[in-house]
């Protein structure tokens, strides 16, 4: 992966608030203009990690949407800010996993849905996982969410086999 | 020196030196001092060298498994066990668990285990899995570092415990995998995190107590360094502020320099030794200078943490060659001329020979394959550079680059020295790798590294090794080539055999003279964890090791763990080939004839 776009970015516009940062690596990465991120575009909290309902019952306040789904610009720019953010730091280039796990296998400890993705993010997890969401904002995390879906998933997943 | 030092220094003195059978005083043992393994490295010398001998190079072709107990914890299981009497103590990985075996009884029995509350995020600050390195036995305690950032002691006899201290923070990347040592009432620690930007340092604990005695930095301010002014003498540098003036940019408030490897002690000179790991961040353009004392060796006295001299193996590191690994002491002849050496296999690729007493280096030669450096000046200590395998920001990708940043030897993996052959044994890793750094920018709780680097087979055509090493003259005296990275530690006996493990599962004895294969028996999961032997109750000897692939390997060969199925991972090159031999495991064996 080729780092110097964000570095450009990061030398020309060099700021010390940690959101105006990542504002501007949005803006940076991406071709149009994204709202502002802030703490207060942070939804209600759904710190729970089961997936198994009682009852049927829905849990209130589980229906996030990523406005950006499927947007390739804005994954673009998720790739900057997953380097920026220093998330390949522990998860690798590209998010093929390091000292914590691939992002990039289709599979997920903790959901793999937008909302779920989102909220491992955003309120971390435990064994180590930073929670970003006050860091980052409710933009850039969704930024992050929408790049980590477009990564493809490799071929012959579950299967490794030595043929020799 | 702080009023506290003060105190500290005047207790220091009051203190009788410690002795060579405690256990027996602590009512402990029947055991004598060589049927035991009291502190990680054998002896505070470091060798792993035993004298026992039941076990030698005319019998060990007999040796077999006889006991193996699962700890129930997957994960890199390095360090070793201790024997204490009658007794014999295995930490685990994170969750660190401490259990004590009863060797008097069949089937080895619990006396009792400990299971410590420990911070599972711990397990995401530690850079490289959740290891640990082991325990230290002093004054009926068990001594060890709980991997969130905490030193206990444990009632040797009980289980209790006795004390539990933080040391380290958790929040500002700090991790606690290495084995302390106790030196008389002074418990040393230090901490992981040269990934994380930390502020490197060492502390002296009380034994008794816990409490922090002395804290001294690996880099910073003099003052914060341990350094008074008439007591610090570098062999090779000159001058105040060495700390902070070899530091562009201020940056060593971030400048890593960890503590996470092994330590040794001469009771002569008063001085313990240790070395330091990388600095931070790896764009070596971020921190212009010398980084020092970053990727060296340091000598304080126990008492009271002051620094008496440091020698740096990698000034200015731009390949993440830590310095971690074990200074094993040893009193050499030398071009004709006795030498209290200090002897150091090193992730840059060289085997280093100092004097102990100045921290100048006598003899320094490749014992793995490099191309960073031509070779290192005696005159002044420095490498002497080769400028097409500089890294940097502004250097983009450098290819090519041996050994990798996984080091000639991992600083995980100690060696051995016997007095009997005058030979050191260490395990080589023969890997080279592509090198790319970017601009890393400081996030408190999240990594500063910033690097791309693949790893790429060695030349020669094999991966990794098992070698016998002359530290007086700098040269090889036998070598067994592997399949794979060799990431066991070593152990060499009086019965001249000495003892591995290799990355895929085999644990075998060789003729120390020869380097001939004995035996070897494939246990449950790649070794990673350092060879001891002991003499039990029945009067036997025996030698154990875990099983338990992990460490570095956690991260590089994702491919061998099979208990998450949300993560799955690719083979990575040049070990495609490792999950087809070995998975995850945590396994204590035993071994006898």
């Amino acid at each position: 992966m080729d780092f110097r776009p964000v570095r450009e970015c990061l030398a020309v516009r060099r700021q010390s608030a940690l959101l105006i940062l990542v504002g501007l690596l949005l803006s940076c990465g991406s071709p149009h203009p994204t709202q502002q991120p802030s703490a207060s575009a942070a939804p209600p909290a759904v710190a729970y990690e089961a997936h198994v309902v009682a009852g049927d019952a829905p849990i209130p306040g589980g229906s996030l949407r990523n406005p950006h789904a499927g947007d390739p610009a804005v994954a673009r720019s998720g790739a900057l800010l997953f380097t920026a953010m220093n998330c390949d730091g522990c998860h690798q280039d590209q998010g093929v996993g390091w000292v914590g796990p691939n992002l990039g296998d289709g599979r997920w400890r903790y959901g793999g849905a937008d909302a779920e993705v989102f909220n491992s993010i955003f309120y971390g997890r435990p064994r180590g996982m930073p929670a970003f969401g006050a860091a980052l904002g409710a933009e850039g995390v969704w930024t992050l969410v929408t790049y980590l879906r477009s990564l493809p998933a490799p071929p012959d997943l579950p299967t490794e086999s030595w043929q020799n | 020196m702080s009023r506290m030092a003060h105190i500290a220094a005047l207790a220091w003195l009051a203190v009788v030196p410690v002795c060579a059978t405690c256990a027996q005083a602590a009512g402990q043992s029947t055991n004598d001092a060589e049927g035991q393994w009291t502190m990680p490295s054998k002896d505070y010398a470091a060798t792993r060298f035993s004298t026992l001998g039941q076990i030698n190079r005319q019998n060990a072709r007999a040796l077999h498994p006889v006991w193996t107990f699962s700890t129930g914890v997957l994960g890199g299981h390095e360090g070793q066990p201790l024997v204490i009497g009658d007794t014999m103590y295995v930490v685990t990985p994170w969750p660190n668990v401490l259990y004590a075996f009863d060797l008097t009884r069949e089937g080895y029995p619990l006396r009792w285990k400990y299971r410590p509350e420990v911070s599972s995020n711990a397990i995401g600050v530690a850079c490289c899995d959740s290891v640990n390195r082991g325990a230290f036995y002093a004054d009926g305690k068990i001594v060890y570092n709980l991997l969130d950032g905490h030193t206990v002691a444990v009632d040797a006899h009980t289980g209790r415990e006795v004390w539990k201290v933080q040391i380290a923070d958790l929040g500002n990347g700090e991790t606690t995998t290495m084995a302390p040592l106790v030196v008389h009432d002074r418990v040393i620690v230090g901490a992981a995190g040269g990934e994380f930007g930390i502020y490197g340092w060492v502390k002296g604990l009380d034994l008794a107590s816990g409490r922090t005695l002395w804290s001294a930095r690996n880099l910073g301010p003099d003052e914060e360094m341990g350094i008074r002014a008439d007591t610090f003498r570098p062999p090779y540098d000159r001058g105040a502020s060495l700390g902070t003036e070899s530091w562009g940019n201020e940056s060593w408030r971030t400048g890593g320099a960890p503590v996470w490897g092994w330590m040794s002690y001469d009771p002569e000179l008063d001085l313990i030794y240790y070395g330091t790991g990388n600095p931070s961040p790896y764009n070596a353009e971020q921190r212009p200078g010398d980084n020092k004392w970053s990727a060296s060796v340091l000598a304080r006295k126990p008492g009271d943490g002051t620094l008496v001299w440091a020698y740096q193996f990698t000034p200015h590191d731009s390949w993440d060659y830590d310095a971690t690994g074990a200074m094993v002491l040893a009193d050499l002849t030398v071009a004709g001329k006795p030498l209290k050496a200090l002897v150091h296999f090193d992730k840059n690729g060289f085997a280093y020979t100092l004097d102990r007493a100045t921290g100048r280096v006598v003899v320094a030669q490749p014992f793995a394959p490099l191309n960073w450096a031509q070779s290192i000046d005696l005159q002044s200590g420095r490498p002497v550079l080769n400028a097409a395998r500089q890294t940097g920001v502004s250097l983009g990708n450098v290819k090519g680059i041996c050994p990798s940043l996984e080091g000639g030897v991992s600083p995980a993996s100690p060696p051995a020295y016997s007095p009997r052959t005058h030979l050191f044994y260490t395990s080589t890793s023969n890997m080279c790798m592509d090198y790319q750094v970017r601009h890393a920018r400081h996030l408190k709780g999240t990594p500063f590294v910033g690097v791309i680097s693949p790893y790429i087979a060695g030349p020669g055509g094999y991966l990794g090794s098992f070698l016998a090493w002359d530290a007086a003259s700098g040269r090889k005296v036998w070598e067994n080539k592997e399949q794979f990275p060799n990431w066991s530690g070593a152990l060499v006996t009086a019965g001249d055999v000495v003892f591995y493990g290799t990355l895929d599962g085999w644990f075998k004895s060789a003729d120390a003279r020869t380097g001939e294969v004995l035996s070897k028996f494939k246990v449950g999961s790649g070794i990673v964890g350092n060879p001891i032997t002991y003499r039990a109750p029945d009067g036997r000897q025996y030698v154990a090791v875990y099983a338990g692939l992990g460490g570095d390997w956690a991260l590089l060969a994702g491919d061998t763990r099979s208990d998450d199925p949300s993560d799955v991972r690719a083979p990575a090159e040049p070990t495609t080939e490792i999950a087809r031999h070995t998975s995850m495991g945590g396994i204590v064996w035993i071994f006898a004839l």
